[in-house]
């Protein structure tokens, strides 16, 4: 990268920090926390770490008729286990740039859309109504991704859509070389997931293998793809239970943390509905998911060739933090061909 | 296991008492035990015993899976490319549809098939029915057939007459090729045997065709030479008396991932088909499949039939792999056919059969 927006003098005075997790008080925790501290301190209604940091220790002591230093101990050991440390803008800054990558989409028109490419850490979202290339673009993207830059990609099936042999076309589109077509093929992961506890399921397993450095056939991982979000979420909205919502949060924060501290890129797919039937399409799964992709592209087709059958789409960029939204290009989902990128004037973005 | 417990499979009100009694990850559940459970949040043993069992299940399913299970669920996309090449399809008997679709229905995906009444629906998914069961040496992927009614649109009589005209063309390619395997698979590919591999269910409102797609997966599992399985008019139930239209977005996807879940699990092909309904435009009004935006994702495949005069066409709206086009076919005492007999190209007589021909081409070849 790059750029160089933000000056030192801005950066250095702000400061970042997480707030503190609610953990439960268990023996051995830390050294000086035993079995019998617990109980006394739970009859006193102090349970979580946060309640013991947060209580006035003089007061527990003499409630709980435990030694204050022993107390005093005790909190700072948790405190310096579990909160933590503030952190410095151009720390992050630089420690962003250093990190970050951007991945050609394999559609120069698309590349031009997104700024470039894909921006690892960050969560792309790409939305339309059915047949208007959502899959194939994701095919593009895992075949570019695994044949030019010859990293691994991670592919989450939610609505049975990934054919292997499309994948396989799109290759042989890119090259003639069969071995490197077949080496491509190996670094493309398919998991199918077909309920959101399967998906969930499957990030924590990506974590767990990612945080434990797993030299297996995993490689270095740069992108997952997630066919579709909605596909699975959808099932729990709605109606008088507010769960759906709840596991959708998980589920962004399963693809934000993951795609920051990995420095992956993120990239789902999304319906667009409507809210009657003759109103403008909207990014299904509302307001509060809006919030997780920091770029959306909405894919149509275009009315005009509909009768011709023709593989023409148009990708309006809706949501992005670096371009002016309304940008539109046409792209084309036939064989990896693409067209000469046309900017359209800037339209309504959704 | 770092597993959130936002994320495990519990009973909402159980997450929500162990959020609030500060619970984080799976471990520290599995840590606590089931008498402290119970006692911290306030559930009785069983309960807590049960809740234990399930996140187990959770963490350590996927050290199983890791050895490598039955269901592939996780592969690369070469063994997916490999498992792709070596399936069948279940042809159509239109080698003009066949050929659009790339091949004929595919197994392990979702196809659906929209058209205004009358066109031929209902047709095609009795055609393929029968030709489920055609053997391997003909072509075919020797398996059998789920056939869900709604609408009450399945004649028995037409069943025997498709069927009879598939055997027929079977017995002419036979007879042509004088192959040892034919003559044994024919012995078992009758009236009688076809007919009693459609395993028929009668489904009258939503709640009983919910109960039995949810119960399918059971039924497979008896019968695992099922390889199709369709659901004749999955509109109908869902467009009469519905008030909550949220209600039945929501009933429509869970349906949809069960339907999924089935066509990969049992490497089935699912077929579905779906009425038409109108959308009014600004200027003009359109016929859109019905059942609204988003179960337009439900399905891989999209076929959809409609009129041009008096000629039947078939379009194929959305695929994974083929491009987008239009055919002609036919529906005669047969079946369903192509609008006129294809080319007799001369590679038939090589090794690889071709069922798609219609019997007249035989005939006249052997004369």
């Amino acid at each position: 990268m790059s750029r160089d927006k933000a000056s030192p003098g801005v950066s250095q005075s702000l400061l970042f920090s997480i707030p503190v997790a609610m953990v439960v008080l268990r023996a051995g925790l830390c050294p000086g926390l035993s079995e019998d501290m617990i109980q006394l301190l739970s009859a006193n209604g102090i349970r979580t770490v946060v309640d013991f940091v947060s209580s006035d220790l003089e007061d527990v002591a003499q409630k709980c008729s435990l030694s204050y230093k022993a107390l005093v101990a005790v909190r700072r050991v948790l405190l310096a286990q579990f909160s933590a440390f503030p952190a410095n803008g151009a720390d992050l800054y630089e420690e962003l740039k250093s990190s970050t990558a951007i991945l050609p989409t394999g559609s120069p028109s698309l590349d031009q859309l997104l700024d470039s490419g894909l921006y690892t850490g960050e969560v792309t979202e790409l939305m339309g109504a059915p047949g208007t290339g959502k899959t194939q673009l994701c095919l593009g993207i895992a075949a570019s991704v695994s044949l030019g830059l010859k990293q691994h990609v991670l592919f989450l099936d939610s609505t049975g859509g990934f054919t292997a042999s499309r994948l396989y076309q799109m290759l042989q589109a890119q090259t003639e070389d069969e071995e490197e077509q077949l080496e491509a093929l190996q670094r493309v992961r398919v998991e199918r997931v077909f309920n959101i506890y399967e998906v969930l399921r499957a990030l924590q397993e990506l974590r767990d293998r990612l945080s434990q450095q797993v030299v297996s056939s995993m490689g270095p991982l740069k992108v997952v793809v997630l066919d579709s979000v909605s596909a699975v979420i959808y099932p729990l909205l709605g109606g008088r239970q507010s769960e759906g919502l709840a596991l959708m949060m998980q589920l962004s924060r399963e693809l934000k943390t993951l795609a920051r501290e990995f420095s992956l890129a993120v990239v789902v797919t999304n319906q667009v509905t409507r809210d009657s039937s003759t109103g403008p399409l909207k990014p299904a799964l509302g307001r509060s998911w809006s919030f997780v992709p920091s770029t959306r592209v909405l894919l149509e087709s275009k009315e005009a060739t509909r009768e011709k059958c023709s593989t023409q789409r148009a990708a309006s960029l809706a949501k992005s933090p670096r371009q002016p939204t309304g940008i539109q290009v046409e792209l084309d989902i036939g064989n990896g061909d693409v067209l000469d990128p046309s900017l359209v004037t800037p339209t309504q973005g959704l | 296991m770092q597993r959130e417990v936002g994320t495990l499979p519990l009973a909402p009100v159980l997450r929500a008492r162990l959020a609030a009694a500060g619970f984080q990850t799976a471990q520290e559940l599995l840590d606590t035990g089931p008498c402290g459970l119970s006692k911290e949040i306030g559930i009785s043993r069983e309960e807590a015993l049960e809740a234990l069992q399930v996140v187990r299940q959770e963490c350590h399913g996927h050290a199983r899976t890791a050895e490598g299970s039955s269901s592939t669920r996780k592969c690369t996309a070469l063994e997916l490319l490999e498992e792709e090449q070596s399936q069948g399809f279940i042809i159509t008997f239109c080698s003009a549809l066949d050929n659009i679709l790339g091949g004929g229905v595919q197994l392990t995906k979702i196809t659906e098939i929209c058209g205004a009444p009358g066109v031929g629906k209902t047709q095609l998914c009795m055609q393929l029915a029968v030709d489920v069961q055609i053997p391997e040496c003909f072509g075919g992927v020797a398996g059998e057939a789920v056939f869900i009614d709604t609408e009450g649109s399945f004649m028995v009589d037409r069943v025997v007459d498709i069927a009879a005209a598939c055997v027929q063309h079977c017995h002419l390619i036979a007879e042509a090729q004088q192959e040892e395997d034919h003559q044994k698979a024919l012995e078992t590919f009758s009236l009688e045997n076809i007919l009693s591999h459609i395993y028929y269910f009668r489904c009258r409102d939503y709640t009983e065709l919910l109960a039995q797609v949810y119960l399918l997966p059971e039924f497979l599992s008896e019968h695992s030479k099922v390889r199709l399985v369709v659901i004749d008019g999955i509109a109908f139930p869902f467009r009469h008396d519905f008030e909550d239209l949220s209600l039945r977005t929501r009933l429509l996807n869970g349906l949809a991932q069960q339907l999924i879940i089935i066509a990969n699990d049992h490497r089935a092909a699912v077929v579905l088909t779906n009425q038409m309904t109108t959308r009014i435009g600004q200027s003009q009004s359109t016929l859109v499949p019905a059942l609204g935006e988003s179960w337009g994702h439900a399905a891989t495949i999209r076929l959809i039939f409609h009129w041009d005069n008096s000629q039947r066409l078939a379009t194929l709206y959305k695929s994974p792999s083929q491009k987008e086009s239009t055919i002609a076919y036919h529906i005669t005492s047969h079946g369903f056919r192509d609008v006129q007999p294809p080319a007799v190209t001369p590679s038939t007589e090589g090794t690889e059969l071709n069922p798609r021909k219609r019997p007249r081409t035989e005939e006249e070849k052997q004369q």
